[in-house]
């Protein structure tokens, strides 16, 4: 299929993500600010989870609201990612697949991308990732020859450098949002740093244009064969319209 | 003479504090426990009294979790000269073959440990963690449900159990083992919550309800449970929106949704204010919760 190029700042990003809590599975969103079509330039990523990846609640929640903010930002969701707490076994969980099956009905040529934990010792020499593309239905690996990641060392550096001076912490992912709100999982902090140390000749590569963003609500359930998404009628009844207050007959049912 | 041993009590005092505290609270701060605990067992040994062997525990412990093995040698070493022939010391060195990989080694290690005391639970407990090391769930899960059969109050293996089985998305036995813990530990409000997220993950109508009820329940335990009050407006707005209700159980569920928007935006404003940091995600709650307003009515 076609090529995939990844941005310093969605790997850095992705990297440190892993780095931070690594007795955990991690996963996260990839993003693209280009357009449509031809190939796909990861230009950000959003970590998500920490804890209890294959549950539903928080997914939906977290694929819901990064989808809106996409939308406010000309991006789209182009893929997912995931790191497996098991160092040795660096393949796609089911849960893993079904939430990049997901962003494949909205996205075409969508990419799955497994963090190898195996291969992220501190000097690597090639990336420690293993990247997935949808042939039919199913995820197939892709062509090692048409994942591009420009100026790599440098990349690589970058995040040794942030690991080291202990700023990963400051990445926050949905899971820490829901901790403490008043945290961001933009991280506008994180990328304000990774683009002043990435040279002139890459932050071209982490700012690119923005294209035209699409607004897609993904919507998706797991089991439920009642909960279908955000459709449904309720005898015109507007919720703005309702009486707000704790009413004791809530107290009590709830 | 006095002086100078008052002022190094002083200076010992706050880094065995945050020790204890961290021991205490089962935390699992190796890197912190490593840089503190380092420097008080090579500075300062001989001024730590007997607290020195479970801090030989604790820093080797966490060493292992940071790969220092050279750290963990020092402190096994010591705990063995100290006490020669003890199952706590040997259990350790079991830990050590396991963070290297050893596994076959450190099972028999155990083994020798359950041969002399078939009760000694942390053994068990270890040849579980290897299983699960080497990625073999299903075994993992069986043997530690014939573990709690004989040891039916262990909490911290419940909560193991409940965690396998949400990565096998066996969701009905981690529901199980959720109730379990909820039964024994009835003020907790995280166990209500992640009962809530298993049940709404199981899906079907009934699921749901109970979901929305659990959820319900851990912001009664903790009003500050930010993921009880987004999954309390997911699943009533799911069960809202079900063709399958009635209108008076639709009303009820639009009532407690519309209730969990308005908390939701008004911890969202309180978060907003003042810090420009994190204005991106405050904008994508609010017109998030604003177009799922619109579509429901």
């Amino acid at each position: 299929m076609g090529e995939v190029e990844l941005s310093c700042l969605a790997y850095v990003k992705m990297y440190l993500h892993a780095c931070l809590f690594p007795r955990c599975s991690v996963n996260g969103l990839l993003l693209s600010s280009s357009p449509a079509g031809g190939a796909v330039c990861v230009t950000d990523c959003v970590p998500l989870l920490h804890t209890h990846l294959p549950l539903a609640p928080i997914t939906q929640l977290a694929l819901t609201q990064v989808d809106v903010w996409c939308a406010q930002t000309q991006q789209r969701i182009v893929g997912y990612y995931q790191a497996n707490a098991c160092v040795s076994d660096s393949s796609p969980t089911p849960c893993a697949l079904k939430i990049a099956d997901k962003i494949a009905e909205q996205c075409n040529n969508a990419v799955l991308l497994m963090i190898d934990g195996g291969k992220m010792s501190p000097d690597y020499r090639v990336p420690p990732i293993v990247m997935y593309e949808r042939k039919d239905t199913r995820w197939t690996l892709k062509d090692k020859h048409t994942i591009m990641l420009r100026q790599w060392e440098e990349t690589r550096d970058i995040a040794s450098q942030l690991l080291d001076s202990g700023d990963h912490s400051l990445l926050v992912d949905f899971d820490s949002h829901l901790d403490d709100i008043t945290r961001d999982w933009t991280n506008q902090k994180l990328n304000a740093k990774i683009a002043e140390l990435a040279s002139p000749a890459n932050a071209s590569s982490i700012a690119l244009p923005p294209g035209g963003g699409t607004v897609s609500i993904v919507t998706f359930t797991w089991s439920s064969s009642t909960a279908r998404g955000r459709q449904q009628n309720i005898n015109s009844l507007s919720i703005n319209h309702i009486l707000l207050e704790n009413s004791p007959e809530w107290r009590n049912n709830g | 003479m006095l002086y100078e041993s008052m002022s190094f009590l002083y200076y010992l005092n706050p880094e065995k504090y945050k020790l204890r505290k961290w021991r205490e609270d089962n935390h699992r701060n190796s890197e912190q426990i490593v840089d503190v605990g380092e420097e008080l067992i090579n500075e300062h040994a001989s001024k730590l009294g007997d607290d020195i062997w479970i801090i030989y525990e604790q820093v080797m412990i966490a060493a292992l979790d940071c790969s220092r093995d050279d750290l963990a040698w020092t402190c096994l070493q010591e705990l063995k000269k100290q006490f020669p022939g003890s199952q706590r010391v040997k259990r350790l060195a079991g830990m050590r073959l396991e963070a290297l990989e050893k596994y076959e080694d450190a099972s028999k290690q155990y083994d020798s440990i359950l041969q002399d005391d078939p009760t000694n639970t942390a053994a068990r407990k270890r040849k579980i963690s290897i299983l699960k090391a080497q990625g073999k769930s299903a075994e993992a899960i069986r043997e530690l449900n014939e573990y709690l059969e004989q040891f039916v109050g262990d909490q911290e293996a419940w909560h193991e159990l409940s965690e396998l089985y949400i990565n096998e998305h066996d969701y009905g036995k981690a529901a199980f083992c959720l109730e379990e813990l909820m039964m024994t530990n009835p003020h907790n409000h995280l166990y209500c919550e992640q009962y809530a997220e298993v049940k709404y993950t199981q899906g079907g109508l009934e699921n749901l309800e109970l979901s929305r009820k659990y959820f319900a329940q851990a912001l009664k335990l903790n009003n500050g449970n930010m993921r009880a009050l987004f999954g309390l407006y997911m699943s009533a707005s799911h069960i809202a929106a079900s063709p399958k209700v009635n209108a008076t159980v639709k009303k009820a569920n639009v009532k407690y949704a519309a209730w969990a928007t308005n908390q939701i935006n008004r911890a969202y404003q309180l978060a907003g204010r003042g810090t420009k940091e994190n204005k991106c995600s405050v904008k994508a709650v609010e017109e998030m919760l604003e177009s799922m307003q619109i579509t429901m009515s």
